[in-house]
């Protein structure tokens, strides 16, 4: 009777000592690979606009013509930041004569886009006729307001990383309506790869 | 000793002694009592030494009886933020608005980084120096960018003092901060319960509660504690007057700093000062919690890597390939 007590005791605590091992090592492997399994287990729709003091941004922008995962969005404005725009005060239907015109008014520009020595030309992104407007492959107007759809005919791969969040950047916020920065906000279309320079600062030894 | 001098030194005890009392207050009203006659003459030793006037001293007498931030009531918070408030007026006559923004709910922050991206311009380590009000003079920085040779995912075997014309061809940038880990380590480290992980994810230090022991910078397996050894020299012009408690104030000398995802800036939906000065766009930052969000994009249809994954800290701060 007695040994059969002893026996029971020491089962009953090898148990519970089991069960503690066993638990212990399953929440170790379980919250080992949870936290990405956890976040992308979660579905419910955040409200961005129930983030209190979110400041909207005070940048031109346009209403994107095309959608993200979480809907509509807004894109930079890019027609009042080019110089010479509109390009149909001297484009008219009329031809432009003025001697050396291209070098004089547009000589600044280099085109620096497509590949070495077989770089692109003005009209394979610029509309021929219509110069206020960009021309898509398909003969289309693109609004310089929209040139993604332009540039997202190449870089396609680019294009939808952008729209999902993954290439360029939101403006100011991450929270509140969503604004991004257009593709020739970053990029300089005519040469678009950004120049080498020397960093913005340097790093001393940690201390 | 003056007669006027003593005079303001005993309206300040008089005053700290007439708050109503509790256990917290019965100890102070003791000590008080106890160092009534040091504090008078301290008020008159000191404004030999450094001409602090009685309003200021009072300030920094009843700072020093202030609680945990964690433990504070709203009232407690606003109370002592107008206090620090008052003091920056006082010691160095600038007007700086210091919040305790609350975190929103249903929001966890998270980061990922594109070293596809990344070239290595460094805007983001100004931009945080300058957002933060890091010290100028020991060149506080808490965002490293180490240039790493190709195949390389460590960055202690990159070169994260390199200044030369970036980007070099066949080496690529990979920024270091601190990862806001679910499960930190720097937090079990601290013996003052000084640093806590916030609900939405920042990991934050009461610069009040730390005793500047550096346990926390020994544990964080990432490098991304900094302790402050000066007191936190920054041009005038420069300081960002809009502040955090937990944030960008100033630091009291020989405390642990780091990285709050500029938690100034993001409890009131903006991006970290970071993400906004990256030129390349290399720099995503949002709401975990949100599937619609930036940052679950590059979740779900990016590689994505962790730094010393095996570790277990659960960092949410992703690397990712393009």
């Amino acid at each position: 009777m007695k040994t059969n007590s002893k026996f029971f005791i020491l089962s009953i605590i090898s148990v519970l000592l089991m069960f503690v091992l066993l638990r212990d090592g399953t929440v170790a492997v379980a919250s080992e690979k949870s936290l990405l399994e956890e976040i992308k287990g979660i579905n419910e729709p955040f409200d961005s606009r129930s983030v209190k003091q979110v400041r909207p941004v005070t940048q031109k922008t346009v209403l994107a013509k095309e959608e993200y995962q979480g809907g509509t969005f807004r894109v930079l404005a890019r027609k009042h930041a080019i110089e010479r725009y509109k390009c149909s005060s001297c484009h008219l239907d009329k031809p432009v004569l003025v001697t050396q015109g291209l070098e004089l008014t547009h000589g600044n520009v280099i085109i620096n886009h497509g590949r070495k020595g077989d770089e692109l030309g003005c009209i394979d992104c610029h509309h021929p006729d219509d110069r206020n407007y960009l021309e898509g492959k398909k003969g289309r107007k693109v609004d310089f307001d929209h040139s993604y759809q332009l540039c997202g005919q190449c870089h396609f791969r680019q294009k939808r990383d952008w729209l999902g969040g993954a290439h360029g950047k939101r403006v100011s916020n991450w929270a509140g309506d969503r604004v991004v920065y257009n593709c020739a906000s970053c990029h300089d279309p005519h040469s678009p790869r950004f120049e080498k320079r020397f960093p913005a600062t340097y790093s001393v030894p940690l201390n | 000793m003056s007669s006027q001098k003593k005079d303001e030194a005993k309206t300040i005890i008089e005053d700290v002694l007439e708050k109503p009392s509790s256990r917290r207050m019965f100890l102070k009203g003791a000590s008080i009592a106890a160092a009534a006659g040091s504090a008078a003459l301290a008020a008159s030793y000191m404004s030999a030494a450094d001409p602090a006037s009685a309003g200021e001293l009072k300030l920094r007498w009843q700072e020093y009886f202030k609680k945990n931030y964690r433990l504070m009531s709203q009232e407690e918070k606003d109370e002592t933020v107008t206090r620090l408030e008052r003091l920056a007026k006082f010691q160095d006559n600038m007007d700086v608005q210091i919040g305790t923004e609350p975190p929103t709910e249903k929001v966890l922050f998270g980061y990922a980084f594109n070293i596809t991206r990344c070239e290595g311009f460094m805007e983001c380590v100004t931009a945080c120096v300058k957002e933060n009000n890091l010290d100028r003079k020991t060149n506080t920085q808490y965002i490293r960018i180490f240039e790493m040779e190709p195949g390389q995912l460590d960055p202690s075997t990159g070169d994260g003092q390199y200044y030369h014309k970036v980007p070099v061809d066949d080496k690529f940038y990979m920024g270091v901060q601190c990862f806001h880990c679910e499960n930190a380590p720097c937090i079990k480290a601290c013996p003052t319960k000084a640093t806590w992980k916030e609900p939405d994810g920042i990991v934050v230090v009461d610069y009040n509660w730390c005793i500047g022991c550096r346990y926390c910078q020994a544990a964080c397996p990432y490098y991304g504690r900094r302790f402050n050894w000066g007191k936190g020299e920054v041009p005038k012009e420069e300081i960002t007057t809009k502040q955090h408690y937990l944030g960008n104030r100033k630091r009291p000398m020989g405390k642990m700093e780091k990285c709050t995802f500029c938690i100034q800036r993001t409890r009131k939906g903006k991006l970290p000062a970071c993400v906004e000065a990256c030129p390349t766009g290399a720099r995503v930052f949002g709401n975990l919690l949100d599937p619609d969000s930036e940052i679950r994009y590059v979740l779900k249809h990016k590689k994505v890597f962790r730094m010393k994954e095996e570790i277990g800290t659960q960092p949410k701060f992703w690397y990712f390939i393009d």
